[in-house]
């Protein structure tokens, strides 16, 4: 066990050493400038630009420019290029936004899979089952902006009330319970949006292996003993079902920080997502390159989890 | 069993949960009525985010509508468009101009001539003793004063690049012995001075003189280095108009602090800096000198004449005792930075800025919104809002949903949109012209652009009104030439190109292009082709290439269509002048210095006259308008200059957009007249359709105004 962890370890800083390299490489290679030093942009002279491509040392070779970034990072010193402000600090405030989305959202999604998924199982091939598959494919299929763009202009039109932002402005100076409440109405939507996808596959996983557990022998041997149908489902079949999403568990993790684009920007919510992508456009390399390091740290931790969760939950499994 | 209850109770629970918080959300009518804060508040939105609140670093247009809102300029522009005093509470214009004495010139009836004769010739054409046109004696009688700067010698250094290869400056040390120069204080701006002057002193008087005789350079130079440095260093003649600001006495910043004469010259010296990168720099570089006089006066030397440099006084003034280098030394020691590389461009200020105008920074959440509260010590009087609120929403669709749900009170609304919103009776719309405006452009050193003619078919056979009503759905107008529509510098006068396809096709005979069999326009068996080109991702551009391609096929030219991508197109086309026509949009200011888009000498590589044109009229009347700081002659210039180009019609002048705006129809203008009663007003736009104008005036009330129909 503790050799793994070793092991394991080591193996993830040599991973994220490479990782480290290949995107910073990409983004320096990729086309456009940031817009500080583009030539095209009308509001900076020449000697502007290249005063700028000093200060970001966007002048020096590309690997002395990898340790100055790492360094910076390491050091907690890397500041956006954009405002000047601390990229770490930024980040920070940014994932503390996200965080509701995120925990409502898979709150969602994982309370609500679960008996749509088990009811598909149980009466398969029945008129539920195939009207949830209906569904889900309906869902995994219509883009999430259309259904957001569909599901805001008929709330505000019919019910004349905003949903966008993390909260109605103007507010004022409310009871909190108000303002509490008021921020659970406009967390709502986007992580109503943000859970349909998950729901949509998460339930069909859960079908898929409550079936393949109960044609096991266990499963049979149970019903032959005379256990309660209900016990047979609940208590044999579905904990053995459960086994593999105790690893998709650890595989949220990097989810945390990608936040989601999409819905982010629609709703005008300060999340992660919606910097990462204003940075990309910017191309705010600092805050591109953190949030990727960062997310690259979570995806490999996130892995890390998954692999001693299971071992912690299935006793069959040695490493 | 237990696991089943809990797995169908628990999502039950949650949703119902999240459900239920919509009762505590208030809906448009409440926000207004049952809270009455709201209706001090003003809420707008913008797509992007400010990116620095410091008026002379910020360069996007959200940081540039905070700033406004937080500092302010000595000028600005009012209804008219005309500027109009600030922080400043009038200002002057006049002239310093300097020549020197050309002891080798002949002065016609005088002959050579030192300082002291000169001086006292000019006295006497002054008194009128010399025959004179009408034209010299305005340029005499406007010299009030005329001093001699006596003979001296003095040292100038340079650092100079030996070669191009080099890496190393070299020290070039200058000894100057300058002659005897003559300085004349006039009343007000003249550029033709010296023109005037020269008939009085002879033609070559002023361009004989060569300062090349004056210097002495310790190194080898190159004859054209040394050219080069006189006439920098010991210009013949030297226009110097001066703009002296009186300001407005007691004028406080945000923390109470008295505004003055400093602050202003602060500002241009942190502007100048080159540790702090301004992008404003080249707006500036024509100032020769601000010098505070005193407290309440400040004047600016320029260094030659350039009328537009005045409107660059509306840049708000920054406070100097927060950001001079005391303060930046103290605030890097405390951040742990290094002091010497510690600019105005890494202060905390830029996140909390501190200006005179009148509102008050409060808070900034990056990509959420950044409120300002009403300044109550504002000099105007402090502003009917007590806040107000600046909301980021990258979406459009839902910027205007929030429109709808009362939590912003404007809304920018799109093309297709404005027929409807703007008859609903809960709001109220503005519409105007917007400042730019789309065109299509000839390469003229190309045939067959180089042909007058061929330009005025192009032009004749593309119908515009459709393209205005089908593709802009209404929302443009015609235009005729390059100034802004709303000015007056436009030319109303020229009537815009008729649709004529017939009229084009006789033109296109004229010039020798007739249809052959198959129906294409051919001249000496070469087909009339080109390709008409435009960046990708603008689709009101797309649809006006296919439209003009249509048309044009229509009179038998064979065109052919490209879109490029946006760094492609002006790198490799545009930069280069490689194309044959392109269609293209020019953002324009309201100056009317068109210099750099449409004088001959900015038609090489990488200039923006890049469709070629060059006329020795527009140039004259180019520079001209530059330095005219009279305002009347300036417009009858620009007429000219207007009509010029429409006739050449270097580019099919389409049309500019309209933008429209909807606001709640609850806010108003609230103004207390002399008896101290408060009367309400509906909100008009200018003359020049700025809404926003009297926005210190606004004030949102609980329901609908009704107001008794003006008569």
């Amino acid at each position: 066990m503790l050799s793994f962890i070793g092991r394991s370890i080591i193996q993830k800083i040599i991973t994220l050493f490479f990782v480290s390299v290949v995107s910073f490489l990409i983004i320096h290679l990729a086309p456009g400038k940031p817009s500080q030093v583009d030539p095209l942009n009308p509001k900076f002279t020449p000697e502007m630009v290249e005063r700028f491509r000093k200060e970001f040392h966007l002048d020096k070779p590309l690997y002395i420019q990898y340790i100055y970034f790492y360094r910076d990072l390491l050091t907690g010193k890397t500041v956006s290029w954009k405002d000047n402000q601390s990229v770490l600090k930024k980040i920070w405030e940014r994932f503390l936004n996200s965080l509701p989305l995120f925990i409502v959202g898979t709150i969602l999604t994982w309370t609500l899979s679960f008996p749509i998924g088990i009811r598909s199982a149980i009466f398969r091939g029945g008129l539920y089952d195939r009207s949830s598959t209906f569904f889900s494919y309906l869902l995994i299929s219509i883009p999430g902006f259309f259904f957001a763009y569909i599901l805001i202009i008929f709330v505000v039109t019919r019910f004349h009330v905003p949903v966008i932002g993390m909260e109605t402005f103007g507010l004022g100076a409310s009871s909190w319970t108000h303002m509490v409440m008021d921020r659970i109405w406009h967390l709502l939507l986007p992580s109503v949006l943000g859970a349909t996808g998950g729901i949509a596959i998460l339930s069909r996983y859960v079908r898929s292996q409550m079936l393949e557990v109960e044609s096991q022998d266990y499963v049979r041997t149970a019903r032959a003993k005379g256990v309660p149908e209900e016990q047979v489902l609940y208590k044999h079949a579905l904990r053995n079902a459960l086994l593999p999403f105790v690893t998709m568990f650890g595989l949220i993790l990097p989810g945390l920080i990608g936040g989601s684009v999409i819905i982010e920007s629609i709703f005008s919510w300060p999340g992660m997502g919606r910097m990462a992508y204003e940075a990309i456009l910017a191309r705010d390399y600092p805050i591109i390159l953190t949030v990727n390091f960062i997310s690259a740290v979570l995806v490999l931790a996130g892995t890390f989890v998954s692999d001693v969760l299971y071992m912690v939950v299935d006793p069959r499994i040695r490493l | 069993m237990t696991i089943r209850k809990i797995l169908i109770f628990t999502p039950i629970l949650v949703i119902f949960f999240l459900l239920q918080s919509y009762f505590w959300v208030p809906t448009y009518e409440q926000q207004s009525r049952g809270n009455p804060n709201r209706l001090n508040e003003y809420i707008t939105a913008s797509i992007g985010d400010a990116s620095i609140l410091n008026p002379i670093l910020s360069a996007d247009s959200a940081s540039s509508n905070i700033n406004s809102m937080v500092f302010e300029g000595l000028i600005d522009r009012d209804e008219e468009l005309r500027f109009r005093g600030r922080l400043a509470r009038y200002w002057d214009i006049h002239e310093e101009a300097f020549f020197y004495v050309n002891e080798k010139a002949n002065i016609p009836g005088v002959g050579k001539a030192g300082a002291k004769k000169v001086v006292e010739l000019l006295k006497r054409a002054k008194a009128g003793d010399l025959p004179a046109n009408d034209e010299v004696r305005a340029s005499l009688a406007n010299i009030e004063e005329i001093f001699i700067i006596p003979a001296r010698e003095f040292l100038v250094t340079r650092h100079e690049k030996k070669t191009e290869t080099d890496q190393e400056d070299t020290e070039v040390k200058i000894k100057v012995m300058a002659p005897n120069r003559i300085n004349l204080v006039l009343s007000s701006v003249d550029q033709d001075l010296f023109q005037n002057l020269s008939l009085i002193l002879g033609k070559d008087y002023f361009s004989s003189f060569n300062g090349e005789n004056y210097l002495g350079v310790d190194q080898e130079l190159g004859q054209k280095k040394r050219a080069e440095y006189a006439k920098e260093i010991l210009p013949s003649t030297e226009h110097n108009p001066i703009v002296v600001f009186k300001l407005r006495p007691n004028v406080k910043f945000h923390d109470g602090h008295i505004f003055d004469a400093n602050d202003v010259k602060f500002t241009f010296e942190a502007i100048m800096n080159p540790k702090n990168l301004s992008p404003r720099v080249a707006d500036y570089e024509p100032v020769k000198e601000v010098q505070a006089v005193d407290p309440l006066t400040v004047r600016i030397v320029y260094k030659r004449l350039y009328s537009p440099a005045l409107g660059t006084w509306s840049m708000g003034i920054l406070p100097e005792h927060l950001l001079n280098d005391e303060t930046l030394r103290d605030e890097a020691n405390r951040v742990g930075k290094d002091p010497e590389k510690f600019s105005i461009r890494q202060s905390s200020f830029n996140r909390h800025p501190i200006g005179c105008g009148p509102f008050v920074f409060r808070e900034w959440k990056s990509d959420q919104y950044i409120t300002l509260n009403g300044f109550d010590d504002y000099w105007e009087g402090p502003p009917n809002y007590k806040r107000y609120i600046y909301r980021i929403i990258p979406d459009l669709l839902t910027q205007e949903m929030e429109f709808y749900a009362g939590t912003i009170d404007s809304y920018g609304v799109q093309p297709h949109q404005v027929q409807r919103l703007q008859n609903d009776p809960k709001y109220q719309g503005f519409s105007g012209l917007s400042l730019g405006y789309t065109y299509i452009g000839y390469n003229m050193r190309r045939e067959p652009f180089d042909d007058h003619r061929v330009r005025m078919a192009l032009s004749m056979a593309i119908d515009v009104d459709k393209i205005i009503k089908y593709v802009l759905h209404g929302q443009g107008e015609r235009i005729t030439g390059p100034f802004v529509k709303q000015t007056d510098y436009y030319n109303h006068g020229i009537k815009p190109v008729p649709y004529d396809p017939e009229g084009a096709l006789k033109l296109l005979e004229e010039a020798g292009w007739k249809r052959n069999k198959e129906g294409w326009l051919e001249r000496d068996g070469k087909r009339l082709q080109f390709t008409l080109i435009t960046n990708s991702g603008n689709d009101l551009r797309k649809a006006i290439l296919t439209i003009a391609q249509g048309a044009w096929k229509q009179i038998g030219i064979d065109v052919r269509t490209d879109l490029l991508e946006w760094a492609v197109f002006i790198q490799e086309r545009v930069d280069k002048a490689d194309f044959d026509a392109l269609i293209l949009g020019w953002l324009m200011g309201i100056e009317p210095d068109l210099y750099q888009i449409w004088h001959s000498s900015q038609t090489n590589p990488y200039q923006l006259n890049f469709v070629g044109f060059r006329n020795p009229q527009a140039d004259d009347l180019i520079i001209k308008i530059r330095r005219e700081y009279n305002y009347g002659r300036q417009v009858a210039y620009s007429h000219q200059l207007h009509e010029i180009i429409a006739r050449e019609k270097p580019y099919t002048f389409l049309y500019v957009t309209k933008w429209t705006a909807v606001l709640d129809k609850k806010i108003v203008i609230k103004e207390t007249d002399s008896k101290g009663n408060v009367v309400y007003k509906k909100i008009k736009p200018t003359k020049t359709g700025i809404y926003t104008f009297h926005f210190n005036k606004w004030i949102k009330l609980p329901e609908v105004p009704s107001f008794a129909p003006e008569g």
